[in-house]
C-alpha cells in the first residue's frame, strides 16, 4: 500500500503500479504477455537511434505501427499515453495489411502476419523502420527484433544485419541482454 | 663538556628537534586534513562515477526487466572490494538484483528514498537514479565501506611517520653538528668567564670565534673585562689610598704634638706611597719662609744632597712654593725644567718629580707637605689628589694638635689661677688669724719693749753685760714686732712699702748665726749629729740698701732649710762676697754683694728645684709650711735682688742672694743725737683693757714726770675724762687702745672730742701698723701709735700734740 503513495502520478508509473499490483497479486491479476510487450515496444524507442531523415518532423508524432490483427487491444495506447521521445509524442497506427503501411518508426509484426513477411520487408526496404515480432523459434530472418518467450520470460533476439540494413543503430545496452544474430554476415 | 654544560647543548638540540618536529607535524596535519578531505571527496566521486557507470549499464536490464543482466552488471563490483553492497531497483521499487549474489536471498532492503552520495555511519552510501532518455527506469543503491580511505590513510600515516623519522634523524645529525657552531663559542665564553671569576684574573681574554655575532659578543665580553679590570684596579688603588688615609688620620688623631703627627704621616707616606723623599714644613708668615719641621725617616739620606735639615728655613721664592703657600697644590713633573733654586735642589739630589701640597686650615696655609720621587712624571693625578686630601687631613690633625696644646695650656693656666686663688684665700684666712695673733703678741710684748727701753735709758749704773743683754732683748722684741707685722703681709695683696736702710751683711750674718745657734748646733747635737758651720765673710764688704729685718729673716729661713737638708750632719757655709762688673774704678762700675748659704745635704731634684719657690710647696711633710723659700723669694723681689739656687741630688744646695751694693757716697742718715724731751708735766689719761700694758705705760710715763690716770675700759675712760673736766683738772692728753669690749677706742675718741675738742687723742693699738699702712686713721684720733710702743715715739707724739703747755692740764711739779 505504501508503495502506491510514492509512485509518480504519471501514466507509465500508474501502469507500473498496476503491473506491480498485478505481479504482487499473482494469479489474481497476472501481468499479461502483451502488456509487457507493449512496454517493450515503448522502450525500444529509447535504445534505438533512427537516422535523422527517418524521424518525424518537429512536433510530429513518433509512430508505432501495428500490422494486421492488433494483439494489444488498448494496452499499447495506454502505455504511450502522454509519453514523448526526444520531444515527439507517441502515436499508434494500425495497418490492416502491408499496403496500408505508412511512414512509421516501429512496426510490430505479430506472429500471425509473418506469412507475408517477404512482402512486408520489401515494402519497408529503404525505410528506417524498426521491425519487431513476437514470433518464436521459427521466425524467419529479416525482422530486427524478436520477442521470445523463454522460461516464462520475454527475451530479445536482435538481428544486427537487418538493423544495419534498415540503417538503424541499436544501443549496445539493448544488445547486452539480447540474443544477437546476423552479426557475422 | 662537563655535566654543567650538557643541558645547554641538549637544549639547543631539543629546540632544533622540536622545531623540526613541530613544523613537520603541522605540515603533516595540514596535508592529512587536505588529503582526508580531498580523498573523501575523491572516494565519493569515484563511487558516484562508478554508480553512474553501473546505472548507465543497467538501463537495459531495468528497461527490459532482465535480472540476469542486472546481476551481471552488478557483478562488476567484484573489482571494487570496498563496495560491500549494491542493489538495483526498478522504478516501482521492486528489487531486481543485488550484489553480492548471496544478498539476493536476504530480506530485501527497502528502497532508499533520497538520491545522492553521502557518508552515513561507518560507510559511504549512494543512491543513483537509473535514467534512460530522460526517463527514470529505476534506482541503483551502493554501499561502500571506508576501507579504502583507511587503507589510504594507513599508507599515508606510515609514509609520513617514516618520513618524519628520517627527518628527525637528519635534524638530529644536523643539529648535532650545528649546535657546536653556537654552543662552542658560548662554552668558550663561559669557560673564560668562569676562569675570570674563579681566579679573579680580569686580564684573561676570550678567544674570538667565527661568526659576526659571536665576534661581537666576544668583543663586548672582552671589552667588559677590560673595563672591569680597569675599574677594579682603580677601585683597589682607591681603596688602599682610602685605607692609608684612614690609618694616617687615625694615627694623627691619636697624637697631640705636631712633630709626632708629622713623623707618622711621613713614615706612612714613605711606606705606602713609595715616596723617595718627604718632609713637612711650617710656614712662617712673618719672615716669608718655610721652616722644615720634620723630614721623613727614610728621606733623611737626601738631606745633605738637598741641603735641607730640620728647623732650617727655606725662603719662599717666586715659584711653586709661593703658589703652594697661596693654597694651591703644585706638581712639578720634572724639576729639570725649572730654573728656580728650590726645585733645582731636588734636581741635584736626583729627585725629578716634586709635589708640594699646602696644609690648609680655615683657608689659611700654615705649612706644606713636600713629596718627591726619583722618576720624572711619576705622580699620577690620583696621587696628587690623594696628597691634596691627605694634606687637608694632616692640616686638620695638626690644627687639632695645636688646639689641643692651646687648650692644655689654657687648662694649666686655669688650674694655676685656681690654685693661686685658693692659696690667696688660704693666705687671707691665715693673715686674718695672724693679725689677731699679732695684736695679742703686740699687746703682750709692749711692756717688755717699754721697760727695756726705759732701763737702757734711765739706768746708767747697769753693767755693760746687762746693757748688752737688754739690747739683745730690745732687738729680739723689735724682730718679734717686725715678724708679727710681716705675718700679716701674707694676707695683703699690696706690697708693703719697704723702708730701706743701709745694712751690713757681715754683721747681719753674725746676728743670724747667733739667733739660730740652737737650731744648727744644739738640736743636732742632741741626736748625736754634728753640723759644722763655716763663715767665709769678705772684708770691706759694702753695705746694701734693704730691710735688715727682712734680710735677717730670709737668712734665718735659709739656715733652717740647710739644717733640714742635712739629717745626717754636714757642713753649713755662709759666705759673703763682692762682685764687680764693668771697668773697675770708673763711674759705671756696678758692685754687687752676694750672700751664700751652702749645705752638703740631700740636694734637690729637678722637679723640686723647679717648684721650690712656690708657696706651700714643701718636701718636709708635716714639719714644713712651704713658706720659707717663698718668703725669701718675696724678700728678694722686694729688694730688686737676685736669687740663684745651685743644687745637685746628694751633693747639696747653694742658695745665693745677690744685692746691689749701696752707693758708698751716701752717708748713713741716722737720726741725729737724741734730744732729751722737754720736761713738762702733763695730766694724761690712759685707757686700755690690758692691765699689764696700763701698768707698764703708766710707769714709763710717770717716770717722765707726767701725771697718769688709768682706766681699764672705754666707758671708764670716758667717765674719768668727764669727771676730771668737771673737777677742773682736765687731761692734757688721752692715750687709748682701739680694741676694747663694749666701748672701743673710736667711741672713746669721739666722746672725748665731743666733750673737749681741743684735747689730743693718741690711739695706741696692736693694729697700729695696719692702720698706718692703710692710712685708715679713725676720726677724732690725732695720732696712731702701734704696739709695742717705743718710748721715743710716744714721747715725740706727746711733745708734738701738746706744743704749748696748757696750764690747766700741766701739773705743777
Amino acid at each position: 500500500m505504501g508503495l502506491l503513495t510514492i509512485i509518480a502520478p504519471r501514466a507509465l508509473l500508474r501502469w507500473a503500479a498496476l503491473l506491480l499490483l498485478a505481479g504482487l497479486a499473482g494469479a489474481a491479476a497476472p501481468v499479461s504477455e502483451f502488456q509487457l510487450k507493449a512496454v517493450f515496444l515503448f522502450n525500444f524507442a529509447q535504445f534505438v537511434d533512427w537516422p535523422a531523415a527517418a524521424l518525424p518532423r518537429a512536433g510530429a508524432p513518433f509512430v508505432i505501427g501495428v500490422l494486421g490483427k492488433d494483439p494489444f487491444g488498448a494496452l499499447l495506447d495506454e502505455v504511450v499515453q502522454g509519453e514523448t521521445v526526444n520531444g515527439h509524442p507517441f502515436a499508434i497506427e494500425r495497418y490492416r495489411d502491408v499496403t496500408q503501411i505508412r511512414a512509421c518508426q516501429i512496426l510490430f509484426i505479430p506472429a500471425s502476419e509473418l506469412t507475408q513477411l517477404g512482402e512486408i520487408l520489401t515494402a519497408l526496404k529503404g525505410h528506417s523502420v524498426l521491425t519487431v515480432t513476437d514470433a518464436d523459434e521459427r521466425a524467419p530472418r529479416g525482422v530486427i527484433i524478436e520477442l521470445l518467450t523463454r522460461d516464462n520470460r520475454i527475451r530479445l533476439r536482435i538481428d544486427l544485419q537487418a538493423a544495419r540494413a534498415s540503417n538503424l543503430t541499436i544501443s549496445s545496452k539493448l544488445l547486452r541482454p539480447a540474443e544477437i544474430v546476423g552479426a557475422g554476415s | 663538556m662537563s655535566a654543567q654544560t650538557r643541558p645547554m647543548r641538549r637544549t639547543l638540540m631539543t629546540v632544533i628537534l622540536l622545531t623540526c618536529g613541530a613544523v613537520m607535524l603541522i605540515t603533516a596535519a595540514t596535508f592529512f586534513a587536505y588529503e582526508y578531505l580531498t580523498f573523501r571527496q575523491l572516494t565519493l566521486r569515484n563511487l558516484e562515477i562508478l554508480g553512474k557507470a553501473i546505472a548507465a549499464n543497467s538501463t537495459a536490464a531495468l528497461a527490459f526487466d532482465n535480472p540476469d543482466d542486472a546481476r551481471e552488471v552488478l557483478s562488476a563490483f567484484k573489482a571494487q572490494p570496498h563496495v560491500v553492497a549494491a542493489r538495483l531497483y526498478v522504478s516501482d521499487g521492486r528489487l531486481i538484483a543485488s550484489y553480492p549474489d548471496g544478498a539476493t536471498h536476504a530480506p530485501a532492503a527497502p528502497l532508499p528514498r533520497k538520491d545522492g552520495y553521502r557518508f552515513e555511519g561507518g560507510s559511504l552510501r549512494g543512491v543513483q537514479p537509473v535514467v534512460q532518455g530522460g526517463r527514470r527506469l529505476g534506482t541503483l543503491y551502493l554501499e561502500s565501506d571506508l576501507g579504502e580511505i583507511y587503507e589510504h590513510f594507513e599508507l599515508f600515516v606510515m609514509t609520513g611517520a617514516a618520513f618524519m623519522l628520517v627527518c628527525c634523524i637528519a635534524a638530529y645529525l644536523i643539529s648535532r653538528r650545528l649546535q657546536r657552531v653556537i654552543s662552542q663559542p658560548l662554552l668558550a665564553l663561559a669557560a673564560t668567564a668562569r676562569q675570570v671569576s674563579e681566579r679573579r684574573d680580569y686580564s684573561v681574554r676570550a678567544v674570538k670565534s667565527a661568526g659576526q655575532e659571536f665576534a661581537l659578543l666576544t668583543d663586548a665580553f672582552n671589552h667588559m673585562l677590560t673595563r672591569i679590570e680597569g675599574d677594579r684596579t682603580k677601585l683597589q688603588s682607591q681603596l688602599s689610598r682610602l685605607d692609608l688615609l684612614h690609618r694616617i688620620t687615625r694615627a694623627t688623631g691619636e697624637r697631640q704634638d705636631l712633630p709626632s703627627v708629622f713623623r707618622v704621616v711621613l713614615h706612612a707616606l714613605e711606606e705606602h706611597m713609595r715616596l723617595d723623599f718627604g718632609c713637612l714644613c711650617v710656614y712662617e708668615a712673618s719672615v716669608e719662609a718655610l721652616s722644615v719641621a720634620v723630614i721623613g725617616p727614610r728621606s733623611a739620606r737626601f738631606c745633605s744632597a738637598l741641603a735641607l735639615a730640620e728647623r732650617e728655613r727655606v725662603p719662599i721664592d717666586e715659584n711653586g712654593l709661593a703658589r703652594c703657600v697661596g693654597g694651591e697644590l703644585v706638581y712639578e713633573p720634572d724639576t729639570r725644567d725649572l730654573k728656580f733654586p728650590f726645585p733645582q735642589r731636588f734636581t741635584r739630589a736626583g729627585l725629578y718629580a716634586l709635589v708640594v701640597a699646602p696644609l690648609l686650615v680655615e683657608k689659611r696655609v700654615f705649612g706644606v707637605l713636600v713629596a718627591a720621587r726619583h722618576a720624572a712624571q711619576s705622580f699620577s693625578s690620583a696621587d696628587c689628589e690623594f696628597l691634596r686630601q691627605l694634606s687637608e687631613h694632616v692640616a686638620l690633625g695638626a690644627h687639632q694638635a695645636q688646639l689641643y696644646g692651646a687648650l692644655q695650656r689654657a687648662y694649666d693656666d686655669l688650674r694655676q689661677s685656681q690654685q693661686a686663688i685658693m692659696q690667696q684665700e688660704r693666705l687671707r684666712a691665715l693673715g686674718e688669724m695672724a693679725s689677731g695673733i699679732a695684736h695679742d703678741i703686740n699687746n703682750a710684748i709692749s711692756p717688755i719693749a717699754l721697760y727695756t727701753e726705759s732701763l737702757l735709758e734711765r739706768e746708767p749704773g747697769l753693767s755693760e753685760r746687762a746693757r748688752g743683754y737688754l739690747r739683745i732683748i730690745q732687738t729680739a722684741i723689735e724682730d718679734v714686732a717686725e715678724t708679727v707685722a710681716r705675718m700679716r703681709e701674707f694676707y695683703r695683696a699690696r706690697e708693703a712699702e719697704l723702708v730701706l736702710s743701709q745694712v751690713g751683711c757681715n754683721r747681719l750674718i753674725e746676728q743670724v748665726v747667733n739667733l739660730t745657734r740652737a737650731r744648727w748646733s744644739d738640736q743636732p747635737q742632741q741626736r748625736g749629729l754634728v753640723i759644722q758651720l763655716h763663715t767665709d765673710l769678705a772684708e770691706h764688704l759694702p753695705d746694701i740698701m734693704g730691710s735688715e729685718v727682712e734680710i735677717r729673716d730670709a737668712l734665718t729661713n735659709l739656715i733652717f732649710n740647710a739644717v733640714d737638708a742635712m739629717p745626717d750632719g754636714g757642713t753649713l757655709t755662709l759666705r759673703t762676697r763682692v762682685v764687680s762688673s764693668g771697668p773697675p774704678g770708673s763711674a759705671n762700675t756696678v758692685r754687687q754683694v752676694t750672700v751664700e748659704v751652702s749645705d752638703t745635704g740631700v740636694g734637690m731634684d729637678e722637679e723640686t728645684r723647679r717648684r721650690c719657690l712656690e708657696p706651700f710647696y714643701t718636701t718636709k711633710g708635716e714639719r714644713g709650711t712651704g713658706l720659707g723659700l717663698a718668703m725669701v723669694y718675696g724678700m728678694v723681689q722686694r729688694h730688686s735682688a737676685e736669687l740663684e739656687i745651685d743644687s745637685a741630688l746628694r751633693r747639696g744646695t747653694t742658695v745665693r742672694l745677690i744685692f746691689a751694693a749701696a752707693d758708698p757716697l751716701v752717708l748713713a742718715t741716722t737720726a741725729g743725737p737724741r734730744l732729751p724731751p722737754p720736761l713738762r708735766r702733763l695730766r694724761i689719761l690712759l685707757v686700755d683693757d690690758d692691765p699689764t700694758l696700763l701698768q707698764s705705760l703708766r710707769d714709763i710715763l710717770e717716770q717722765d714726770g707726767h701725771v697718769v690716770t688709768v682706766a681699764d675700759g672705754g666707758q671708764k675712760g670716758i667717765d674719768a675724762f668727764t669727771a676730771a673736766l668737771l673737777q677742773g683738772t682736765p687731761f692734757a692728753l688721752v692715750i687709748t687702745d682701739l680694741g676694747m669690749p663694749y666701748v672701743d677706742g673710736r667711741k672713746v675718741a669721739a666722746a672725748i672730742k665731743a666733750t673737749s675738742a681741743g684735747t689730743p687723742v693718741i690711739m695706741l693699738t696692736g693694729w697700729g701698723r695696719r692702720l698706718l699702712a692703710d692710712k685708715e686713721i679713725p676720726d677724732h684720733v690725732d695720732r696712731v701709735l702701734s704696739k709695742p710702743p717705743r718710748l721715743q715715739e710716744v714721747r715725740a707724739a706727746i711733745a708734738e700734740l701738746t706744743p704749748a703747755a696748757d696750764p690747766a692740764t700741766a701739773c705743777s711739779a
